[in-house]
């Protein structure tokens, strides 16, 4: 069996193993930390699509989650829309927040498109803050509507989503767009002087990168049923990559199993919580020297070899 | 006939440095022309301001009639010119294969579909196709000249700027690599531009020499006439008085 | 109106201090430090340490604080960095974890409370008709004491002047046998050393947390993206501006305001002017 057939039973077997868990375990609880976590793991994938492929790190992914956060707060809150259009609002928002930051910032070199990036989120944050008439300043907004009554349903609509952000992200990578950003990773110049549109291709992803960080900060909103300023913080931005780089950059579906992987790890050291981003820490070094592939996708690809 | 490329007073500063000086040519189809000159004269500036990696001060450029300047890299390899870099650049971190297969994206030949089997073609003429499957990070240097002749060629250009592309290779690789070009030539019908400053091959391949020195063209001609030229023969032999090869003028 | 010139001028040293010594590791060794903002409240913490659990004298403490936070530099560059350095990422990653561990270790050593460093000068002064704290400047007179020391040994010293030349071409320098590893240690410790001293010098009359490392980052970033990544008088009057614009927004407008200056400051240079006004090192 081909790589890619494995890779989709893979997928398959986990998604039915993430749709059966709270299910059997009943606990509201088990089922409130999983949708948390399937909201991570989007923005994980989100982040990976295009930092991943491109290899350029955007410092600042919070930028498009806290976009589609307020964009479900604002519809919700303030206009009593129904949480569903936040589905469809928040990842327009967050695509016009990518286009606005991306434009100017996409031509910069690694480290200082990442900074520029965390320099977006940061101001965004502080705005935020400061014009609290219309966004709640620091309490941000509060008493939006989840879309079931019952969290186990609303997990299956995030699950949903979860799956249908990853395989639309899965398979544009392996289509020529794959290849064309891995090249953008390579030798830009190369790229031009292969024919391609270097710039279109960067803004694309980065693009479709914000479409569902946007979508999953809506998700979130709408479990949380609050927003606040939070959501624009660098720490976010940085919980996620260093959630990425425990799944492997690149696989999309690493960063899924990393964000799972850290987000369980978090409640389960709740008793420690002064502790937690000690282990992050520590995590994000291990990783850097040790395991700079990741830990899910490499363990996957070695399951994979021998399954086959 | 008329000119597949027709430069017309090309003028390049940096700063003090006039790079490229009121440079003036034009090719004919289905003609190799060579660059010569010594380390400094500009040669890779022309080659930088003909495929827009660089803006012109200065100057008309006009590839098939069409105004050239001012467009952006990528759009001048859709109109059909392509370039290699005199230091190669592979995409690190893929295969061969994958290599050639980007430029079968480009907007140019993407209609043309099956692009993985027509990378394999563009391997095959270059003579690479074993090492299809290898990483770019670990071949040797003769192929990675192969490598970007072939990822050119996958563009379907109808001019080709070859950089240097002999530089750095040792004896029993530079005529395989000649030969090869000649081949393109002959099958593709390509129009070659070379930039070379290793005489003995530029002479064997281009039925052209433009001499360049200091920025400026100092003479055109046939291989055989360029070599006596005067101004031609103190610009190499007199920069190897003060001892040459190099660059006492910094890179071309 | 005097008060904002004064303020300003003390708040701009310290941005100063801490700008020149993010430039320099930055020009030199090509690293963007994510933990300089650390060194910083490592020097703050360690002089209140130093007075008030070790019950040193004052200036000893300070003094003593600065030389470990140099020493503590050394040791990041040479342990963590050097190994990741092909990656430039990888540094910034690296850099960052240093960040987060060492608020980490600061919180859970000291406690999330705002500490007290007693002042090295009670008095206050009466300068311009505005009241300004002794400390305070002590604190601008510090700064200008330690850049010019700084400057007289980049342009007056053999090592000085070998430092110069990695920054300017790191490759040429090795030709020649400059031993650039042993250096960017050395850079390190210098850029950590002054970070700490700026710690010191503030600590009286700024919140000592654990988090305090995190704006002075931000803000020294944001100097040397202005003032040109590499470029030591760049970062100075980087400084100035910075401080300036952040001192007569506090003082006209809002505090709140004031503090987006600086990341707005940087997102405008990153876009209009990348090299920054005296950079030799584009941002792309």
């Amino acid at each position: 069996m081909s790589e890619h057939r494995t890779d989709w039973l893979g997928a398959l077997v986990v998604l039915v193993a993430l749709a059966l868990v709270p299910a059997i375990l009943g606990s509201s609880y088990i089922t409130g930390i999983m949708t948390v976590a399937l909201c991570f793991a989007m923005w994980a994938a989100s982040w990976d699509f295009m930092s991943g492929l491109t290899g350029r790190e955007n410092f600042g992914h919070s930028l498009f989650i806290g976009a589609g956060a307020y964009t479900a707060g604002f519809l919700n809150v303030n206009f009593g829309a129904s949480p569903w259009w936040s589905l469809a609002a928040s990842p327009l928002v967050a695509v016009a927040f990518s286009l606005v930051i991306g434009f100017p910032t996409l031509r910069l070199r690694g480290p200082y498109f990442a900074l520029a990036m965390l320099s977006g989120a940061a101001v965004m944050q502080s705005l935020t803050i400061i014009f609290s008439e219309y966004t709640g300043g620091q309490d941000g907004l509060n008493g939006l509507f989840p879309f079931f009554d019952s969290e186990l349903t609303q997990y299956y609509l995030t699950l949903f989503f979860l799956a249908a952000t990853v395989t639309t992200l899965r398979l544009v990578a392996n289509s020529p767009w794959g290849t064309i950003l891995r090249a953008i990773r390579g030798d830009e110049a190369s790229c031009q002087a292969a024919g391609i549109n270097v710039t279109f291709y960067k803004i694309a992803s980065l693009m479709i990168s914000a479409a569902f960080a946007g979508l999953g900060g809506a998700l979130y909103a709408h479990y949380q049923l609050q927003v606040g300023p939070d959501l624009f913080a660098v720490i976010l931005s940085i919980n996620i990559i260093i959630m990425v780089y425990v799944g492997g950059m690149g696989s999309i579906y690493g960063p899924v199993g990393g964000a799972i992987l850290l987000i369980l790890l978090t409640e389960a050291l709740r008793a420690f919580s002064e502790y937690r981003l000690w282990v992050y820490t520590l995590i994000l070094m291990l990783i850097l020297f040790f395991l700079p592939q990741g830990l899910v996708a490499p363990l996957w690809r070695r399951l994979r070899t021998i399954a086959q | 006939m008329k000119a597949l490329l027709a430069v017309d007073g090309l003028n390049k500063r940096f700063g003090g440095l006039q790079a490229v000086k009121d440079v003036s040519f034009a090719l004919e189809p289905g003609s190799i022309t060579g660059v010569l000159g010594p380390n400094g004269a500009g040669k890779t500036t022309l080659f930088n301001l003909l495929t827009g990696f660089m803006t012109a001060d200065t100057g008309k450029v006009e590839f098939d009639d069409e105004p050239l300047l001012g467009l952006a890299p990528y759009r001048i390899v859709n109109r059909g010119l392509a370039r290699t870099f005199q230091l190669t650049r592979p995409f690190v971190g893929m295969s061969v294969l994958e290599n050639v297969e980007v430029a079968c994206f480009a907007p140019r030949v993407r209609h043309e579909g099956h692009a993985r089997a027509r990378a394999h073609a563009m391997l095959e003429h270059v003579g690479l196709a074993p090492k299809a499957a290898s990483l770019v990070d670990v071949l040797p240097y003769g192929d990675l000249r192969r490598l970007e002749i072939a990822r050119a060629l996958a563009t379907r250009p109808k001019l080709l700027l070859l950089d240097e592309p002999f530089a750095g290779l040792g004896s029993s690789e530079i005529q395989p690599l000649a030969d090869l070009i000649r081949e393109l030539h002959r099958k593709e019908g390509l129009t070659i531009l070379i930039i070379e400053h290793k005489l003995r091959e530029l002479m064997q391949l281009a039925h052209e020499v433009i001499a360049m020195d200091f920025g400026e063209v100092v003479a055109t001609g046939v291989p055989a006439e360029i070599v006596r030229h005067p101004r031609v023969v103190e610009a190499y032999i007199g920069k190897a008085e003060i001892g040459e090869s190099g660059g006492a003028l910094g890179a071309a | 109106m005097a008060e904002i010139l004064v303020y300003g001028a003390v708040i701009s040293a310290i941005y100063a201090m801490l700008a020149v010594g993010f430039t320099l590791i930055f020009g030199v060794a090509r690293i963007l430090n994510l933990a300089h903002g650390s060194f910083y409240a490592l020097g703050a913490y360690g002089v209140y340490a130093l007075t008030a659990d070790a019950h040193l004298p004052l200036f000893l403490a300070a003094a003593v604080a600065v030389l470990l936070v140099a020493l503590f530099g050394v040791a990041v560059e040479r342990v963590l960095v050097r190994p990741l350095r092909r990656s430039t990422l990888a540094v910034l990653m690296i850099t960052l974890a240093v960040a987060l561990m060492v608020e980490q270790v600061l919180l859970l050593i000291f406690g999330s409370e705002a500490r007290n460093v007693p002042s090295m000068v009670n008095a206050t002064f009466d300068v311009m008709g505005a009241d300004v704290s002794g400390q305070r400047l002590l604190a601008l007179s510090g700064a200008i004491a330690i850049l010019s020391a700084l400057w007289f040994f980049m342009q007056r010293t053999r090592l000085g002047s070998a430092i110069l030349a990695i920054s300017q071409d790191a490759e040429a320098a090795q030709y020649m046998g400059i031993p650039s590893d042993r250096i960017f240690s050395l850079v390190m410790g210098l850029s950590a050393g002054i970070a700490a001293a700026a710690g010191v010098l503030v600590a009286p009359f700024q919140t000592v947390i654990p988090g305090m490392g995190l704006l002075p980052l931000v803000k020294a970033f944001a100097i040397v993206v202005v003032g040109g990544l590499g470029s030591i008088v760049g970062s100075i009057v980087g400084a100035l501006l910075l401080g300036y614009t952040e001192t007569i927004i506090a003082f006209k407008i809002s505090i709140e305001w004031s503090q987006i200056v600086s990341v707005a400051a940087v997102l405008l240079t990153l876009i209009l002017r990348p090299a920054g006004f005296f950079g030799k090192r584009a941002a792309f």
